[in-house]
């Protein structure tokens, strides 16, 4: 069995800010502000990823925070798993 | 929503409405834009293509496109089709008199629009008593077109004086069409300004409504309804005037404005002849103005953190004061209710 794979909801649209990334739910609409910096940048969520699929490079503290923000993420709608 | 990253300012505008033209083939007695004939000068259908290629640029997420009614322009599908072909969410507003079912049809083969239906009143005569004979059916007509197809679609309903008790069976005949609800606030521009005694919502009405959206946490409002936000809905929209900060408007010419309701040469940030739309986003002394608008005036307000002051085009348009308040903010209505029955009591 393959683990489930995240991708952004086809209603959600994300960019990269000064303070990270805005994602935009047409469905509310809706935005979410996330300070993640140059962290990850808004391509990773062109395509289908393994939850814990992240950029080469990164730290355990830093992989966990994203693992919270993905969850975070999944819970609010802007992203599904597929 | 945090108003921190939205007051340090965006890098661009996150949806905005783009009204493509003036042309409309009715004449509703609320229309913020007074539309009839085409503008002089419209964007061609080159320069409107080359805006929509800016905007995708820009990472402009949404296009409203409104008028005016859209499908007037010839050229409408194309530039429906230039957004979706980038991947640009697009919403049309429309009167629905000129959807046919194959450009339903079409619309329908793309993930990427949403339609809003412009109908005014559950009953026939109320609804055509703002926007003229044969409205009704023909807005009912596209609904029903519409909800047999994929497309998200509501009914889109501006409220006033004569709709404000009509606004449940609108929510009941949304559901009996499949669609959804959506009011929209009436504001004082256009020809909304020539009939704004006879059409706004009474103090009672608005606080009635406010109450009611609080109970109906699925209707949506294009957040246009934030000045009346009861606790209740706190967190689903806006706190503050998205203006120059989350969206802005393009006028059938070209120039840009911080809303559709304050299109006029004073609020003018530029003009897409002139300059890109980036350019004027990021220097507008306009924009720039509206990004530190305050409302200083509100600020000791018990509501101030749910509506920051309110809509400044209605405080514009009542009171040419753009820093002056909403006049119809929820604190000022339940003060106008009780000034009105103190005086009655005393009467």
């Amino acid at each position: 069995m393959t683990a489930a794979g995240i991708k952004l909801h086809p209603a959600c649209r994300v960019r990269q800010e000064e303070f990270g990334l805005l994602f935009y739910d047409s469905r509310g609409p809706s935005l979410l502000f996330a300070e993640t910096g140059r962290l990850l940048d808004p391509d990773y969520f062109d395509r289908v990823r393994g939850r814990g699929e992240f950029p080469a490079g990164l730290s355990a503290q830093q992989k966990q925070a994203l693992q919270n923000f993905i969850s975070t993420l999944l819970e609010r709608g802007f992203l599904r798993e597929q | 929503m945090s108003n921190r990253f939205v007051e340090a300012g965006l890098s661009s505008p996150v949806n905005l409405t783009w009204e493509v033209t003036l042309a409309c083939n009715l004449r509703c007695r609320h229309c913020l834009s007074s539309s009839a004939e085409p503008a002089v000068d419209e964007l061609s259908t080159a320069e409107a293509l080359e805006l929509v290629a800016q905007l995708h640029q820009d990472g402009v997420f949404q296009i409203n496109f409104g008028g005016g009614e859209p499908f007037m322009r010839p050229d409408f599908m194309q530039i429906l089709a230039a957004c979706h072909a980038r991947g640009m969410m697009t919403c049309i507003s429309t009167n629905g008199t000129l959807l046919t079912p194959e450009r339903v049809e079409q619309l329908s083969r793309t993930r990427l629009v949403a339609i809003q239906v412009s109908l005014d009143g559950a009953q026939k005569s109320t609804c055509e008593a703002i926007r003229g004979q044969g409205t009704y059916d023909a807005a009912i007509n596209a609904l029903e077109l519409l909800a047999r197809s994929p497309i998200p679609t509501s009914i889109n309903t501006v409220l006033t004086a004569d709709n404000a008790d009509e606004i449940h069976a609108l929510q009941q005949l949304a559901g009996q069409l499949g669609v959804t609800l959506r009011i929209s606030r009436f504001r004082p521009s256009g020809r909304g300004a020539d009939n704004w005694e006879e059409l706004r919502p009474s103090p009672a009405q608005l606080v009635a409504f406010s109450a009611w959206l609080a109970d109906n946490q699925n209707i949506r409002t294009g957040d246009s309804f934030f000045s009346l936000t009861s606790r209740e809905r706190q967190g689903l929209g806006l706190n503050l005037c998205g203006a120059a900060k989350l969206t802005c408007c393009v006028g059938p010419t070209g120039k840009v404005y911080p809303c559709a309701f304050l299109q006029s040469d004073r609020f003018t940030a530029g003009n897409l002849r002139q300059n890109s739309f980036k350019e004027i986003w990021d220097n507008s002394e306009i924009f720039t103005s509206f990004r530190g608008l305050r409302i200083h005036s509100c600020e000791d307000c018990q509501r101030f953190d749910q509506c920051h002051g309110g809509c400044p085009a209605v405080a514009y348009h009542l009171k040419d004061d753009i820093e002056g308040g909403d006049p119809e903010c929820l604190e000022r209505c339940v003060t106008s209710i009780a000034a009105a029955n103190a005086k009655e009591s005393a009467a």
